[in-house]
């Protein structure tokens, strides 16, 4: 099995982009797993717009996203005019080379501000390894598994929120942290989630 | 140093925005307003004459509900379509101008998602026949059952207008639901070829009227786009012709005339089941039928004009007669789905591929993420394909 990141590693910002704000949220618990974080989590401005476009869509997200930043639990971040380039170079052009704002803007800063960038969509993942391998990369699952949250959260309460995160919000789960999330949740609850591959919830006797 | 946005054409980027503005029903004072710039100034970025700043257009894409990478991403085939409806359009019909919109993303959507992926798209264009001077209705008649013999589909029925234009014309169909009066759109391009919209929340047969009524204009004013209203008069010959040309293609006069032979047999009046049954048959309305059998002299004139008088022929009239045989819309069900299953199937691989990333896609398709997610794991493509199925032969 292998351990996801583990909290030794001394980053002082996470940024979050869209997909991860609305894992978190989707997990029903995003004050007590970002409160118990040792690092600041940002969320670039055109994430939050991203987000904030969605309001109709009935999910709540917008909302949510209000309320945390309101409690001072995310902070809006601004790019600097190093970080506007590199959103550049990220958006404009042709489609297999770029990315959606929110995306490029949550790479273009925390590239430009030497910090993390949480994201989870592979296609972004593989572009950073191309061309900002300097970058660290860490995804939602690492949020959940920081070793802080599960002291913090307990681990029951933590298999409820990555449980609700998969079921609620389809969150996507890399294949070197499949393991620990099966390993968490149970083999019966990993087979009712769907954003899960059939390959690791047919190890758990999934239909 | 040339910057990337410096590297397309001005003009290509101010159509974009233009057309993204006008999908947003915003006017250019408000837009100008919003990144801080005389009215004159956006008109000049939108005609390309005033090259636009990275900031400005993050500014207006934010009004506009999309994103710079939405908006400029080379591939996207943004402003292709929507334009061709301009004219169509008028500043007070809203439900018109949401469904030419509606067309524009659906066909720009597909077609990047295609080109992307290398899926060729086969088109089967039919004989062009421009409407000539004397009795439209004729020529329309004539060029109705001369496709249909091109088809090969001899006088059998049609039961399925829309996987006809699809799968054996080629042609780019999307039935979603439509707001107002609105039945259906045409619009042709060389590069996408010919594509139609239908509304949803009409019934089957409405649509298969619609559709043969766009195919009329596919075959006779091809390069003119159109939108379709319900209870819309016969105002040109254009009209005439397109409605004429899907009562012929839908209704060949001698099919009529032999099937009717048929259901009549022994009867000496006509009878609601028979209209009932001709229509389940030819799969049109009930009024289309009977004016089909006035128009062609089997019944006398005015005799729809008497079923509305005495009672009409309602749902439950049908569902006496047919009963099981009614038939499930299959199409109506797919447009209540967020997104069609073939977009959706597109965008999957395309994602798959790690061709555009999660959030690209749900910008272009309109969705949210977490919807898009669901739609994506429905399809399975991860999991039971990915991981074991097998080959396809290539």
């Amino acid at each position: 099995m292998v351990a996801p990141i583990s909290s030794s590693d001394p980053s002082p910002g996470l940024a979050a982009d869209a997909s991860a704000v609305i894992n978190l949220i989707a997990s029903g618990q995003p004050e007590q797993i970002l409160r118990s974080l040792p690092h600041q989590v940002l969320v670039a401005r055109e994430v939050a717009e991203e987000i904030e476009g969605g309001r109709q869509n009935g999910h709540g997200n917008a909302e949510a996203l209000e309320r945390l930043i309101a409690a001072g639990h995310l902070t809006i971040v601004e790019l600097s005019e190093q970080g506007a380039a590199i959103f550049e170079v990220l958006t404009v052009g042709d489609g297999p080379s770029t990315l959606d704002d929110g995306e490029a803007a949550t790479i273009a800063w925390a590239a430009t501000t030497g910090n993390v960038a949480v994201i989870d969509e592979k296609k972004a993942t593989r572009i950073c390894e191309q061309e900002y391998p300097s970058l660290r990369l860490w995804s939602t699952v690492d949020l959940f598994a920081h070793s802080h949250v599960t002291e913090a959260v307990g681990p029951k309460m933590l298999a409820n929120a990555v449980f609700s995160a998969l079921t609620v919000g389809r969150m996507r789960v890399l294949p070197r942290l499949q393991p620990w999330v099966v390993n968490l949740i149970g083999p019966e609850r990993a087979a009712l989630c769907h954003s899960l591959p059939t390959s690791a919830r047919a190890a758990c006797g999934a239909k | 140093m040339t910057s990337i946005l410096e590297s397309i054409p001005q003009a290509e980027v101010g159509e974009r925005l233009k057309v993204a503005r006008e999908a947003a029903k915003i006017t250019q004072a408000q837009a100008a307003e919003v990144i801080g710039v005389a009215r004159t100034t956006l008109v000049a970025i939108e005609g390309g004459q005033r090259r636009v700043r990275l900031q400005e257009v993050q500014t207006l894409a934010r009004l506009y509900g999309t994103s710079v990478n939405g908006l400029l991403r080379q591939g996207a085939l943004k402003a292709a379509l929507a334009p061709r409806f301009r004219k169509l359009v008028t500043g007070a019909d809203e439900d018109s101008d949401s469904a030419a919109h509606l067309l524009a993303n659906l066909v720009e959507a597909e077609a990047e998602l295609e080109n992307l992926l290398g899926v060729h798209r086969v088109r089967n264009d039919p004989p062009e026949r421009p409407i000539l001077g004397g009795n439209v209705v004729v020529q329309a008649e004539q060029d109705a059952l001369e496709l249909r013999q091109w088809l090969g589909l001899g006088n059998r029925p049609v039961q399925d207008m829309a996987s006809l234009l699809e799968l054996e014309l080629g042609v780019r169909v999307y039935v979603r639901r439509l707001r107002g009066r609105v039945s259906g759109l045409f619009a042709y391009h060389e590069q996408f070829g010919a594509c139609m919209l239908f509304n949803a929340d009409h019934p089957r047969e409405r649509r298969a009227f619609t559709a043969a009524h766009e195919l009329g204009h596919f075959v006779s004013t091809r390069r003119e786009p159109e939108i379709l209203h319900l209870g819309e008069a016969e105002t040109s010959r254009e009209e005439r012709y397109a409605n004429a040309f899907a009562r012929a293609f839908l209704m060949p006069p001698r099919a009529v005339m032999q099937k009717f032979k048929e259901v009549t047999a022994g009867a000496s009046k006509l009878a609601r089941r028979h209209v009932i049954v001709l229509a389940h048959f030819f799969a049109v309305s009930r009024e289309a039928m009977v004016r089909r059998l006035e128009e062609i002299e089997l019944v006398r004139s005015g005799t729809w004009d008497w079923f509305v008088d005495n009672g009409g022929i309602t749902n439950v009239h049908v569902r006496q007669v047919l009963g099981d045989m009614l038939a499930d819309d299959a199409e109506k069900r797919d447009a209540d789905r967020p997104m069609g299953v073939r977009i959706m199937s597109l965008a999957a691989e395309a994602h798959r591929r790690e061709l555009l990333s999660e959030g690209q896609l749900a910008r272009l398709l309109k969705l949210d993420r977490v919807t898009f997610r669901e739609l994506f794991d429905d399809l399975e493509i991860e999991g039971s394909v990915a991981n074991g199925g097998p080959d396809l032969f290539k």
